[in-house]
């Protein structure tokens, strides 16, 4: 068994997705995009529930769709387990039903108690879905997809139905589980916290087009492009009006950077927690407090510069801080500064997206806007 | 003819009538109204027109068409007389064929309201789960839309043991091979036998009742399992 290698291209009535991924052999891929950008659509794809217009998909040695060779295996021909954004448990069927209807007759009684066991459901074997918390329909669902032993995990939001509350023990639970999963796990979600809590990789989506894969930290700390900064939660993006070798500059000001950007710079990123403050006799760019907010744990300073930009901060819960309305420098370290370019790139120097081990801690961010022979 | 014998032919009659076409309309139904719960054709609101026309027709209307469609030189008349070389019209054949137009949005309706609220991604995840469609509809669509299934079937039922005029365009009155219970007891008030047409029309009152709480019984039953 080796990774999963994706290149696929769908269609459907004004939507367009045009994927070229690669996943390692084990691990948890999240795959981060705003809504509507396609990522649900490439677990249905994985999945069998969508048909691909072009392209194939090949799971460890098996090929699941081979457009070109009319090969397209049927869900019930795939090892996938799924689990849905609401769960779509069976409302008729106890835990144990549930949990037992994709194991052949004669493994099923073992195989349930196995998975109750393992996901601590063993005292509600006999309940309903619906005298279930959220916690534990996520549970059931988890040990339903499991149960069948799949060739991949997909997970669609399994989060969004959970109170929020809930979530980081849920999400502490999950890894648990999925640690012990020695497959690949496919995790869509449009929250960037629960992406970093959770993931191994990430791979960024924007309108059904891959932006960038790779690892976490990587991926998290270097975006490549504008649209891929957002979705990652760069809060602060500046816009670039010129670049003179290492300094660049805008109607917000002029920075430096450490070297020198891309000739298609178009933006400049940094994160909240990044950015300096200091006094107005220090270096850095002039702005007014507007708004101090507690995030719990930390505070978010809201500013403005000169030309109206917004520009937000995170400070320690117990730093003093400038009351709104007050003037303060703040200073863009250069080592935190990321050059970013609008849109894929139409060209990529490395060619398709790798995200297996290989790729170690790089980011492959030029991703060229991927051609599949779709007539 | 004495009153005192009552004559259980035509609650015979009736009640395989009644049998013969809910089976044919399930078969026919089930696909049609998965079809129109899920279809965004444009075809949609003519089939959905279509299937409820029997609702608002005169019977008479309904007959009327049918008996002109059934007749010796009608087509669908001439392919079965064809086919068998009996007449469809004033048959029992033939009632068959005019009680599933006339009950058909009984169990298309409700089996259709079943299908739109039904959750559709319980059967993708079955499929993910490597239950073939057959199984997926025996585990899982089938126990989702009973409630609809069990409406749809006595609604049928008790619809087609209702009818009058379309049984009377197209069947006329044939002891034993068309006459059933509704056109007995019309028959029975027209030669002044009270008795006889009381009696069925008790019979087929208290039947209908008891089918009715039946159902919603079953129904609220399910509903409170459901909502525990």
């Amino acid at each position: 068994m080796s990774g999963i290698d994706i290149q696929l291209g769908y269609r459907r009535s004004g939507f367009d997705l045009c994927l070229d991924l690669t996943l390692p052999e084990h691990g948890v891929t999240a795959i981060l995009g705003p809504s509507g950008s396609g990522k649900t659509t490439l677990l249905r794809l994985i999945a069998g529930l969508e048909r691909p217009a072009c392209g194939h998909l090949r799971v460890g040695d098996r090929t699941w769709v081979d457009r070109g060779q009319g090969i397209f295996l049927t869900p019930q021909q795939r090892r996938v387990g799924m689990v849905f954004q609401d769960y779509a448990l069976f409302a008729h069927m106890t835990v144990e039903d549930n949990v037992g209807y994709g194991l052949p007759r004669r493994e099923r009684r073992q195989g349930v108690a196995e998975w109750l066991e393992r996901l601590h459901l063993a005292p509600l074997v006999q309940r309903y879905p619906h005298q279930l918390s959220g916690g534990q329909r996520q549970r059931v669902a988890l040990a339903r997809a499991l149960a069948r032993e799949p060739d991949v995990l997909l997970l669609d939001e399994p989060f969004s139905a959970v109170d929020s509350y809930l979530r980081q023990r849920l999400r502490a639970q999950l890894l648990a589980v999925v640690a012990a999963f020695e497959r690949p796990v496919l995790l869509v979600t449009h929250d960037v916290d629960e992406a970093r809590h959770v993931a191994d990789r990430v791979a960024v989506i924007v309108d059904g087009r891959l932006h960038c894969s790779g690892d976490a930290a990587a991926v998290f700390d270097h975006p490549h492009d504008l649209e891929s900064a957002r979705v990652l939660g760069w809060r602060n993006l500046l816009p670039v009006q010129a670049l003179a070798q290492q300094r660049v500059s805008g109607p917000w000001g002029s920075v430096e950077l450490t070297t020198e950007p891309a000739p298609d710079t178009a933006w400049l990123g940094i994160r909240p927690e990044h950015i300096r403050l200091r006094g107005r006799d220090e270096p850095g760019l002039p702005a007014r407090v507007v708004r101090v907010t507690e995030l719990g744990g930390l505070r978010e300073l809201q500013c403005r510069l000169p030309d109206g930009t917004p520009l937000y901060l995170h400070r320690p819960w117990n730093e003093p801080l400038p009351a709104p309305g007050s003037h303060v420098h703040a200073e863009l370290p250069p080592q935190h500064l990321r050059p970013l370019v609008e849109g894929v790139p139409a060209t990529a120097p490395g060619g398709r997206a790798v995200a297996g081990p290989g790729a170690g801690a790089h980011v492959d961010q030029a991703h060229p806007a991927v051609r599949l022979e779709c007539s | 003819m004495t009153s005192a014998a009552l004559d259980l032919g035509p609650v015979w009659l009736t009640f395989r009538l009644a049998t013969l076409t809910v089976l044919i309309l399930l078969c026919l139904g089930l696909p049609l109204a998965w079809w129109l719960a899920g279809t965004r054709s444009r075809m949609k609101i003519p089939v959905e027109a279509l299937t409820a026309l029997p609702l608002v027709l005169p019977p008479t209307v309904l007959g009327f068409y049918l008996l002109v469609l059934l007749g010796a030189n009608g087509v669908a008349g001439r392919f079965w007389s064809a086919l068998t070389g009996h007449p469809l019209a004033f048959s029992f054949a033939g009632l068959v064929v005019a009680s599933c137009l006339y009950s058909l949005p009984f169990v298309v309706q409700p089996l259709q309201a079943a299908f739109e609220g039904m959750d559709r991604r319980a059967i993708e995840a079955s499929w993910t789960l490597g239950a073939s469609r057959t199984r997926t509809f025996l585990s899982v669509v089938i126990p989702q839309i009973r409630r609809g299934l069990v409406t749809a079937v006595v609604l049928g039922f008790a619809h087609t043991l209702g009818e009058f005029g379309v049984v009377l365009m197209v069947g006329g009155n044939i002891a034993g091979k068309t006459q059933v219970v509704s056109v007995a007891i019309y028959e029975h008030v027209e030669l002044l036998d009270f008795v006889s047409a009381g009696r069925l029309s008790a019979g087929l009152l208290g039947f209908s009742f008891l089918v009715l709480v039946l159902v919603y019984g079953v129904n609220r039953h399910w509903h409170a399992e459901l909502r525990a």
